[in-house]
């Protein structure tokens, strides 16, 4: 283990404390200055593809050298100078949100965003291919980190794309639907049924809470969780609302069994 | 040792003032369906209340894929971070107890933390010391 080094840094203009290892992002999350982001979650690792966290640095010794770094992925250093917000940014923050505007015109999250930084229209020319995919690259990650790594992405250019191996319903994915609630644009989408959960082209069948009948999870999921976890797969046969109800006859028979006596 | 919320069912009189009390406190909103401690009424004055065990080997903390779950060790309670939560919901299936619970708005898990640092919201509004945290 290496020993935590105390970093000392400004950001916008106010001195901060921080461990060595953490991104300026970290510490601006943790002192409640905006860095607006896309791509990021604090699970998974940072891939900087969304760019909207660009801050600006400085350093006293860089002789008046500054330039503009994605706050997810840029380690503290001593002494760094950070602006989170000026014009520059502001701009060059405007221009990404104008181009991913033109990539996704009818994303709702993108026109929202892209409001707020004034772009209500792009001002290139539209992606003739509809989609509301930002190649933020979550779904990819979180799929990973599942253990599964089921999706990635294909392409280079203005043709990459969020894909399944060869086009086909990927072997290694497992129903489990992380890659769809982890989409910032909801562009990942499944379809369940009393039975069923499609996603990726997959039909899973689903596994059915043994009291309610409620689906609670693809089969493959569960096994696959059960061994994962260690856990067996007893622990994924009932849905919440089920378990809760089971606690509570139990701890009711116990009661009507053995009467508590409280002092008062 | 850290200090422990105490459930005496006994005592309860069904007022439910807990959990308009949790869902205030985590919330901001009184609602009976958002919040993290649940009363249950069997007629006769008989009531059960129930929330997390904060169990010693938890299910949650074991199949949580991102490690969002973890126990503060001054409170000895599970937290959730949810800054890294991902929404899978694989906790609430997992825990044999039904105590987690998923906050379908920001979409991510939900449970009981103890109120964190503080005294228990619940346990500080309960008139009739059903919850106590001793």
């Amino acid at each position: 283990m290496t020993t935590e080094k105390t970093i000392s840094l400004e950001i916008n203009g106010r001195i901060f404390q921080a461990q060595e290892g953490m991104t300026i992002l970290d510490v601006a999350q943790r002192e409640g200055i905006p860095i607006p982001t896309l791509c990021y979650h604090e699970a998974l690792e940072s891939v900087g593809a969304c760019r909207l966290c660009l801050v600006e640095i400085t350093h006293p010794d860089w002789k008046g050298w500054r330039g503009l770094v994605t706050a997810c992925l840029y380690a503290v250093e001593e002494g760094l100078q950070v602006t989170t917000d000026n014009a520059e940014i502001h701009n060059t923050r405007r221009t990404l949100l104008d181009l991913l505007l033109a990539r996704c015109p009818n994303s709702d999250v993108i026109q929202k965003l892209a409001a707020e930084y004034g772009v209500t229209a792009t001002s290139f020319q539209k992606n003739p291919i509809e989609t509301t995919c930002i190649l933020c690259g979550l779904c990819v990650r979180v799929c990973a980190v599942k253990g599964c790594s089921a999706i990635g992405s294909a392409r280079r250019g203005i043709q990459k794309k969020i894909a399944i191996p060869f086009g086909q319903p990927p072997p290694d994915c497992i129903g489990c639907a992380s890659c769809a609630h982890i989409c910032p644009t909801g562009t990942i989408k499944y379809e369940d049924t009393a039975d069923v959960r499609k996603i990726w082209g997959h039909t899973f069948k689903m596994v059915k809470c043994e009291s309610c009948g409620r689906p609670v999870m693809p089969e493959k999921q569960l096994e696959f969780e059960s061994e994962k976890s260690g856990l067996g797969p007893d622990y994924f046969k009932l849905c919440p609302v089920c378990s809760q109800r089971k606690s509570v006859e139990t701890i009711r028979s116990t009661f009507d069994m053995k009467p508590v006596e409280v002092a008062r | 040792m850290h200090k422990t919320l105490t459930i005496t069912p006994s005592r309860c009189i069904s007022c439910r003032t807990c959990e308009l009390a949790c869902s205030f406190k985590h919330a901001g909103v009184g609602g009976l369906g958002i919040s993290r401690i649940r009363t249950f009424m069997f007629g006769e004055g008989k009531n059960q209340i129930l929330t997390c065990f904060q169990c010693d080997e938890a299910a949650c903390v074991k199949v949580c894929p991102v490690e969002a779950l973890s126990r503060n060790e001054s409170t000895g309670a599970i937290e959730v971070n949810e800054a890294r939560c991902i929404g899978c919901g694989l906790c609430s299936i997992a825990c044999p107890f039904g105590h987690m619970a998923h906050d379908a708005v920001n979409g991510i898990a939900v449970k009981c933390d103890l109120c964190r640092a503080d005294e228990p919201a619940c346990a500080a509004f309960c008139p009739t010391r059903t919850l106590e945290y001793i």
